[in-house]
């Protein structure tokens, strides 16, 4: 074996084994420096002859290009691995839990507030709130509730002077948006808010909960097109597959007066404890505006007509929620709270 | 309100119809029926005779007996203690179907029984309807009940069934049966024959019977002297009419003022005629003593209360209860009889404070038909002549008058259809009013509708419609959709910035809340940023909700303090809520923060609770409203040392006004309420949306390169950081331009080698042109400027 042979196969040799870049940095200064092996096979060129000294020096240079391309393909080689071995040290373990940023929730009161409200807002309705103390007659005498009604008396309702109380209906927001709007027509509103009634908490009642009232008033808007309207709030609220249904009842405020049902969005009106087997769930109380409301708005009952409905908001909630006890609407338990991320 | 099949069928043929059916259809049409009972229930039960009963040999409470049941003789051991020989007695025989269950054959402690001897309650007749030796033992059947008779609920006359029905309110004509049959009719499309008695009561001689009312509560009133009655036993009809209304008999002149009522709604009451001292009798009010009545219970009458006399002294609760003076008794030969209206309002407060709701004064309280009173009296008069041998009858006197005027309601049929959205026919439209005994015309496109008087609900048009359509049902109801011109639906500005308020602050981490309006004093006495003066309810619903909230922050301390009760570590709530005075309404934020805002605890990444964060809350919810860090100023709370603690709160200005206080809480209130160093802030959103906002308005962003400085400043330990920044943001041109475009605090240091009247606050101050890239030069001069503007201002030296 010649020395370049010798020297080719041992500057490989080492280059393969360099364990790093700083090794392989030396075989390099090594094997291609002024003073390495290489260079010092030039020293033996000056005994050559004229004519072998073309293909020696060409031997070198052979010689050196091969060194150095594999010193680059080791120096590849090794970075991959350092990389390699860098990247295995940076494992974490990503089964622990990740930093975050929780978020609050909305309170599902609002959540279901909100909901009803962009329904609406979307049907093309404004939405009104008022004062929660309001006046006797607009609570009552303007809702056709005659002054002898129980509701009246100071034992039944929260008053705070003689004709003054805190309101218990939104009806009473109806009243006034009726009163101001008078005579222009079409009035489409919703009406959120939060009413009081004297009752004693329990699971079933609150003396505060909240009511959103709905009206619209047109030159002819008929009782069928509050059964059209509560649809989208069926719907929207339990469900694309929900059918209402009216049943005759009795509002001072409205004539004709309906209890609205909703088919069950547990059982699918097959019948079940929700629904206590008739398959039917009430939701709320509507009707079409009674024209001694209208006239004392100040609109002639003869020329417009429309529709009102009232829902109870914690009602549609624990329906829909499947909530048991209307007090934890009030007690923001925060593990009650937190149940309710979004808007569904 | 209780009506029957046997009520019913006194005045339509309801044979071909279950209960259930009737039920439905009564419901479907605005009288919820919210149950149906029957009376008894048994299969296979006969009528038995005891032949023989011996005591159990193996019992010391049980008989053998055999009882003989028409075509067989059974034996039967029976435990009940009256059983005795020669009894006639309901016998269900084996394979009856019991409310208890099946009735087996079998052997009881070795002797052979095949069936049971029964009690009424055995039958599942309601226990309140029977005397204390019914429910004891046996039901002893009188000694000609005939043996092997099987149609035994019908025999006893508790074959009937009974529909509980919930009127609304201004349905309650039907409590009076006549009026709920007409109805019933209407709705199942029966003709209706009721009794006739108009007029009865018109006969009899001259009378001495004065009546008379003193009070406007009693507007008028009818009287009458029957000077002969016979008191006996009532006619198996009425017994069983009155028990189906869950009333007992007592005996047939009692029984005839009951049915009268249930029949006509009227309340009416019979006295003794020898126990009213010279025939006259006056409606009073204005009595303040004790007065016992006819339950034996004595009462303390208030002024307010109608009261019936006989000279001058109380012999009745009028409306509610008679007197135990001048009640009928066995021995009673004649009668006056009182039939009166009363002013609900005052029957209700009577019985309502007395705690008496008797069926007189819960049918008084609803109201009562105009005519009902000569009804009443018509009706009665026909029945104690028929069933009481009524004789000596006196001339009706009559004080006040009913006050009734015929209503007649005009409508077409388009009037009708265009209030409902329906398509109804003529002959449809026609047969409901029918059906009603509207008695109607029709002519030239028009119905005349006459009210009867018992429908006080009718006032016009729309409850025409609300008839139809209940009678002819929804199910016939289009859904359509309003046909009007657009109209824009929208949120005002109120609306939408509580709506943004409310996101932004739960995307920060806090929970959403609702608490109750009505609070206690001690809540009312620690409001934070009241509004003013709160308003206490006339009659409070107990201590806990007595005035009506100025702040929301003292409810919000009570869910912090739940939440810890409950093993929470960290609460961060907020409320948007409205708060009230007697003039104002405004809306106001409230946090509270207590814990940690954010925390994961295994790598320690965590966002205290603190006065900063909550201070950093507070200045994202108004940058985002639009509202500019220039227009805000934080002052050292002076305002309300009493629940923050007075160096770790604050109070946020926009121009002369506070428009928000937040800050740690102040540890004695802290303690008092147990949520010690929690985080409060409380802000009134009015103001907020009453401040004009900035525009949000593009500018270019400098294409030049930006310069960054930082000075540590040597100040004394008062000057506060805002100052600090202040002077600096005034200084900063070059030439005319302002190249500061941020200032921030970088660090605050205090402690050694600081002498302690000192601190050292490092400031990063970002220079930055929009014409040319600055120059170092250029930075130094103005940093000169603002060193000794910061000297002069505040004495800061630059650190050495």
């Amino acid at each position: 074996m010649g020395k370049f042979e010798e020297l080719h196969k041992e500057a490989l040799e080492k280059i393969g084994c360099a364990s790093n870049l700083s090794d392989l940095n030396d075989l390099r200064v090594f094997y291609l420096g002024k003073k390495g092996p290489v260079q010092a096979l030039m020293k033996d060129m000056k005994n050559l002859s004229k004519e072998e000294k073309p293909a020696f020096g060409k031997k070198v240079n052979e010689l050196k290009q091969q060194v150095s391309a594999y010193i680059d393909e080791r120096k590849e080689e090794l970075a991959q691995l350092e990389m390699q071995m860098k990247i295995e040290k940076e494992k974490i373990d990503i089964t622990l839990p990740g930093r975050r940023m929780e978020s609050g929730t909305i309170h599902p009161l609002n959540l279901v507030q909100q909901e009803l409200e962009d329904l609406f807002i979307g049907l093309g309705y404004q939405v009104i709130e008022g004062k929660e103390i309001v006046t006797d007659e607009y609570c009552f005498e303007r809702a056709n509730i005659p002054k002898d009604h129980p509701a009246r008396d100071m034992q039944d309702s929260l008053y705070v002077n003689e004709n003054e109380l805190l309101r218990t209906h939104t009806t009473a927001i109806q009243m006034e948006v009726l009163e101001q709007q008078a005579p222009n027509l079409p009035i489409k509103v919703v009406c959120p808010g939060k009413v009081y009634r004297r009752d004693d908490d329990d699971a079933t009642h609150s003396h505060q909960f909240t009511q959103m009232e709905g009206l619209v008033v047109g030159k002819r808007v008929p009782l069928s097109d509050l059964k059209g309207t509560l649809e989208f709030l069926a719907r929207k609220m339990f469900g694309q597959d929900r059918q209402i249904r009216f049943r005759p009842s009795y509002f001072p405020f409205t004539e004709p007066s309906v209890e609205v049902d909703v088919s069950c969005h547990i059982c699918n009106g097959k019948g079940c404890p929700t629904c206590k087997g008739t398959g039917w769930i009430e939701i709320l109380g509507a009707g079409e505006v009674h024209p001694n409301v209208l006239r004392m708005a100040g609109y002639d009952p003869d020329t417009c007509c429309g529709f009102a409905f009232g829902v109870g908001i914690e009602r549609i909630a624990m329906l829909k929620y499947g909530i048991d006890d209307i007090r934890h609407f009030y007690t923001n338990d925060k593990r009650f709270n937190k149940t309710f991320k979004r808007f569904e | 309100m209780l009506i029957s099949r046997k009520w019913l069928s006194q005045y339509m043929d309801v044979s071909d119809l279950s209960i259930e059916e009737m039920a439905d259809k009564i419901t479907a049409a605005g009288f919820e029926v919210e149950g149906v009972e029957r009376l008894a229930e048994g299969t296979n039960l006969v009528i038995g005779e005891v032949l023989t009963c011996e005591m159990h040999p193996d019992s010391d409470h049980l008989h053998c007996t055999t009882v003989n049941v028409g075509n067989e003789v059974l034996n039967i051991v029976c435990g009940a203690p009256n059983v005795a020989a020669g009894q006639k007695v309901i016998v269900a025989k084996v394979g009856a179907q019991l409310p208890g269950g099946e009735i087996k054959a079998g052997m009881i402690r070795g002797q052979e029984s095949n069936g049971m001897i029964c009690s009424l309650l055995e039958l599942g007749v309601q226990a309140h309807t029977l005397s204390e030796e019914q429910k004891a033992g046996i039901e002893v059947l009188p000694s000609d009940a005939p043996v092997g008779t099987t149609d035994v609920l019908a025999y006893l006359g508790y074959d009937d069934e009974v529909m509980n029905i919930g009127l609304t309110p201004n349905r309650n004509d039907c409590l009076a049966a006549f009026n709920m049959a007409m109805e019933a009719g209407a709705i199942l499309h029966k003709d209706v024959k009721l009794p006739e008695y108009k007029d009865a009561a018109n006969v009899g001689g001259p009378t001495k019977l004065q009546i008379h009312s003193d009070t406007k509560g009693c507007p008028s009133f009818l009287g009458k002297v029957v000077g002969h009655i016979t008191i006996k036993e009532s006619p198996k009809w009425m017994k069983e009419l009155l028990r189906a209304s869950g009333m007992n008999s007592i005996n047939n002149v009692v029984d005839i003022s009951n049915i009268v009522m249930l029949e006509t709604g009227q309340p009416m009451h019979f006295y003794d005629k020898d126990a009213i001292v010279n025939q006259e009798i006056t409606v009073k009010d204005g009595f303040e003593e004790e007065y016992t009545a006819l339950d034996g219970v004595t009462y303390q009458l208030k002024p307010s209360d109608l009261v019936i006399t006989n000279q001058g002294k109380p012999i009745g609760i009028a409306g509610i209860m008679g007197g135990d003076d001048s009640k009928i008794l066995d021995t009673t030969k004649g009668l006056i009889i009182e039939c009166a209206m009363f002013d609900h309002v005052s029957i209700r407060n009577t019985a309502r404070r007395l705690n008496l709701a008797t069926e007189s004064s819960i049918r008084y309280q609803k109201g009562i038909e105009p005519l009902a009173s000569q009804k009443a009296l018509d009706r009665a008069v026909q029945l104690l002549i028929e069933y009481a041998d009524a004789k000596e009858l006196e001339e009706t006197v009559v004080f006040g008058s009913a006050n009734y005027h015929p209503h007649e309601i005009v409508c077409t049929l388009a009037d009708i259809n265009n209030r409902l959205g329906t398509s109804f026919t003529h002959e449809q439209v026609m047969d409901v009013f029918e059906r009603l005994h509207f008695e109607p015309t029709y002519e030239k496109d028009m119905y005349t509708c006459h009210i009867p008087s018992h429908r006080v609900d009718m006032e016009g048009v729309a409850d025409l419609s609300e008839e139809v359509i209940r009678l002819l049902g929804f199910d016939s109801l289009p859904s359509t959709l309003p046909l009007m011109e657009m109209t824009e639906g929208k949120l005002d500005d109120r609306q939408q910035m509580v709506r943004y308020i409310r996101t932004l602050m739960t995307q920060r981490g806090l929970q959403d809340c609702i608490t109750y309006t009505l609070v206690s004093t001690y809540k009312k006495d620690n409001a934070i940023l009241s509004i003013g003066d709160a308003v206490e309810l006339a009659i409070p619903i107990s201590e806990e909700r007595r005035y009506i909230r100025t702040s929301i922050l003292p409810s919000l301390l009570d869910v912090v303090a739940y939440n810890k009760a409950h093993s929470q570590k960290d609460v961060n709530v907020f409320e948007i809520s409205d708060v009230s005075t007697k003039d104002t309404t405004r809306s106001h934020l409230a946090f509270a923060l207590y814990g940690q805002l954010q925390t994961t605890r295994w790598n320690s990444f965590e966002v205290a609770s603190d006065f900063y964060t909550a201070k950093g809350l507070v200045e994202e919810l108004l940058d985002h409203i639009g509202i500019t860090a220039q227009r805000i100023t934080y002052k050292d709370n002076t305002m309300d040392t009493d629940h923050f603690h007075p160096y770790r709160s604050a109070v946020v200005y926009i121009g002369k006004d506070p428009v928000a206080i937040f800050g740690q809480i102040h540890p004695k209130y802290g303690k008092d309420n147990d949520v010690e160093g929690t985080i409060l802030c409380e802000m009134d959103l009015t103001k907020l949306l009453e401040v004009k906002k900035s525009k949000i308005k593009y500018t270019k962003i400098s294409k030049y390169q930006s310069v960054t400085r930082d000075i540590a400043l040597v100040v004394n330990r008062n000057i506060q950081a805002d100052q600090i920044v202040n002077v600096i943001r005034k200084q900063g041109k070059l030439g005319k331009e302002m190249i500061i475009r941020d200032i921030e605090v970088t660090d605050v240091y205090q402690k050694a080698p600081l002498p302690p009247t000192v601190k050292s606050i490092t400031v990063s101050i970002l220079f930055q042109s929009d014409v040319q890239t600055l120059k170092d030069q250029q930075v130094n001069e103005v940093m000169e400027q603002i060193m000794k503007a910061l000297e002069k201002q505040v004495g800061a030296e630059l650190r050495k």
